[in-house]
């Protein structure tokens, strides 16, 4: 069976810079037909001689740091651009959910802008009457359909966005990031019909994402992509791997210079000063890295630039995805000390590190005696946790924290054939 | 070329139900509402009609009113249609972004919306005519082949202006100024009659008046004005030898026009 989608020696290139002025680009225009060198810039390339082809039914995940060209071939699969050289082939329709909402008209009603955007995804009248209900229901929002969109909440905008999107019957689907939205309960239904329309239909699908476990979960497959090359293409578990251990070689990197030290809070009410944080073992040297179920001690500096009662310091660890996965308080052992102006240390001493061998970032809050937050950065310092003395191959895929398990077994029960329980006897 | 117009086909429903939002979105929060389509033909009628009390000219045995209004329809038929056409796609940008369809979609939405205001005006220009007692004849048959020529001259301008306008903007600015320039060289104000009068009658400007007129009815207005008022208010056909410069010139300048379009189509996403 041939490929449903061949993707073959395919360059994209762009200009940098500005869009040339008509008067330079006529210039440009002028010397190349006389054969005179024209005043133009070299190309970015944001893909660079990729080559795959994705057979019908599998799920394949995209991966790669930030300008590495996830979004540009997702864009040439879905027709919405196309390649400087080489080609893309697709063979059936495709539906991209690249954004879901692009086309939502304020003025007019939900029932109109379902109307509207299924068409534009491209689908023919007669199907959308048919999944009308369908598409209202999961929204959730049948009181609200004859009301313009522009009186919805932007929760209820981005579900009647998500429902239209995912209505669409396509051979090919195309998802680019921000699976989930809405609050809690319907960012559950949102990956749940994700998933389904994923697993359940047989669809070849294209997902690209950073967040890494979802893809692992999701795929069968996972391309990563690095400046424009493909230069990992196989198993999700291997490729996610790889993927690991290059962010964390970069992270390392960017912990050791020392010029990328810049600490920017994203709340900062002007009383405290970060003026130093480091990760130091129990002998008090710098470390980047700590073993599973190891030690390890924050240790901060700062300013107080106005004397503080009761102050609460509040540090935790997050996956580059911003999961908090663990935060602990000064306020819970009472540690809540009144500090004069002046600079300070402070300690935190992790007895015994239960963070999955990964990298994450630390997160450091500063709260006052009204509870209100002086001061809070995410991604103050980069650290990673190596599996240190475990073997990381025994640990199960999933899961975020690890923490010491006593296991036990015992027979409740002999078995019923005597031969059986001569052979376990023997 | 011929597989993308019978592709397009397919894209039909996208187009009406695209045409149906800009008239719903345009017309929603307005009192008045669609009333806002005739108000613009009716007040340039009224004023162009003031102005001929001044300056005084034939209107051919035709009430002068409903004279102009039967050119400002398909005038301002093309005008709008052309002039929103070139900004069509770049209005468009967030779904040329994130959506793929023939990009020609946007140009053919922004006249199809046009023909449904036509459609408003005229219902009007019907009225006028039973308010000066002119009655139709089987003439009128020929408005949709009139309305189709005009929307191949609208789109003539409109491809290929829509693609240059993503790259630079001057366009979709320039265009509007250039045509209403444009309208006073097309029989608006003032019957096609005068002007085969002056030229092709009394040769006022010499040898040269034969090409003047030539040059005149290029225009593919000329001959679609001078048309649409023959078969509404005077019961005759079109006059064929006053639309023959224009047609030749959107036979050769809509398949350019087209091409440009689609050349330049696959760099719209990259560029916008």
């Amino acid at each position: 069976m041939p490929a449903i989608i061949e993707v073959d020696h395919v360059t994209k290139a762009f200009q940098l810079g500005q869009l040339t002025s008509l008067t330079q680009s006529m210039r440009n225009g002028l010397n190349r037909v006389l054969g005179r060198p024209s005043a133009e810039r070299a190309p970015f390339r944001a893909l660079n001689d990729v080559c795959f082809s994705v057979q019908q039914g599998e799920v394949v995940g995209i991966i790669g740091h930030n300008g590495a060209g996830k979004s540009t071939l997702l864009k040439l699969l879905a027709r919405i651009s196309e390649p400087t050289t080489g080609q893309v082939r697709v063979r059936g329709r495709v539906a991209p959910l690249i954004e879901v909402g692009a086309g939502l008209v304020a003025e007019m009603t939900g029932r109109e802008n379902i109307f509207l955007n299924a068409a534009i995804l491209g689908m023919k009248r007669s199907e959308i009457q048919r999944k009308f209900d369908d598409i209202v229901g999961f929204a959730e929002l049948e009181e609200f359909i004859d009301t313009p969109v522009k009186r919805y909440s932007s929760g209820m905008q981005v579900r009647l966005g998500f429902a239209i999107a995912t209505a669409v019957e396509s051979e090919v689907l195309i998802v680019d990031e921000v699976l989930a939205v809405g609050d809690l309960s319907f960012q559950q239904k949102c990956i749940e019909r994700m998933e389904g329309l994923i697993r359940g239909s047989g669809r070849t699908v294209l997902i690209v994402g950073h967040n890494i476990r979802q893809i692992e979960r999701l795929c069968s497959r996972v391309l990563l992509l690095d400046h424009g090359r493909l230069v990992d293409d196989g198993a999700p578990k291997d490729v996610c791997g790889k993927f690991f251990r290059d962010t964390q070689t970069r992270n390392l990197a960017r912990h050791l210079s020392p010029t990328d030290g810049v600490i920017a809070p994203e709340r900062d009410a002007g009383v405290v000063e970060l003026l130093a944080v480091e990760l130091v073992d129990d002998a008090g040297v710098p470390v980047a890295a700590v073993g599973l179920h190891e030690s390890v001690t924050l240790r901060l500096r700062f300013r107080c630039k106005e004397p503080l009662r009761r102050l609460e310091l509040i540090v935790g660890f997050h996956t580059p995805d911003f999961v908090h996965v663990l935060t602990v308080s000064s306020a819970v052992s009472g540690d809540q000390p009144d500090l004069p102006v002046g600079v300070h240390e402070a300690t935190c001493r992790f007895q015994d590190i239960p963070l999955r061998p990964f990298s994450y970032g630390v997160r450091i809050q500063f709260v006052d005696h009204f509870n209100a937050t002086l001061w809070y950065a995410e991604n103050v310092i980069p650290t990673v946790v190596t599996p240190g003395r475990f073997d990381i191959t025994k640990f199960p895929p999933t899961g975020l924290v690890d923490m010491p398990a006593r296991w036990a077994f015992r027979p409740l029960e002999q078995a019923a054939r005597p031969e059986q329980a001569d052979l376990l006897a023997g | 070329m011929a597989g993308s117009v019978e592709g397009l086909f397919a894209y039909r429903e996208l187009i009406l139900i695209l045409a149906w939002k800009n008239v719903v979105v345009r017309y929603k929060q307005a009192y008045l509402g669609l009333l806002w389509t005739i108000a613009k033909p009716l007040m340039l009628m009224l004023i162009f009609s003031l102005m001929r009390t001044f300056i005084g000219f034939d209107s051919g045995g035709v009430p002068y009113p409903v004279l102009a209004y039967c050119a400002l329809m398909p005038w301002m038929f093309f005008q709008e249609s052309a002039s929103e056409g070139v900004i069509s796609v770049v209005g468009n940008a967030h779904l040329v972004r994130k959506v793929y369809f023939p990009r020609e979609v946007f140009p053919l939405t922004a006249v199809a919306t046009k023909v449904v205001e036509f459609a408003i005006n005229f219902a009007i220009l019907l009225g006028l005519m039973v308010y000066f007692g002119i009655v139709p004849g089987l003439q009128m048959l020929w408005v949709p082949l009139i309305l189709l020529y005009t929307v191949l001259a609208a789109l003539t301008l409109a491809l290929a202006g829509a693609a240059v306008n993503v790259y630079y903007r001057d366009i979709g600015q320039m265009l509007p100024v250039l045509l209403s320039l444009l309208m006073y060289l097309s029989p608006v104000i003032y019957p096609l009659h005068l002007v085969q009068e002056k030229l092709l009658e009394r040769n006022i400007a010499g040898d040269w008046s034969k090409w003047l007129y030539v040059a005149y009815t290029a225009n593919p207005l000329a001959g679609i004005i001078d048309a649409f008022q023959r078969v509404m208010l005077k019961g005759l056909a079109p006059d064929l030898s006053a639309m023959l410069p224009g047609l030749l010139l959107v036979a050769i300048g809509l398949p350019l026009s087209y091409i440009v379009f689609k050349r330049a189509e696959s760099h719209f996403a990259d560029v916008i």
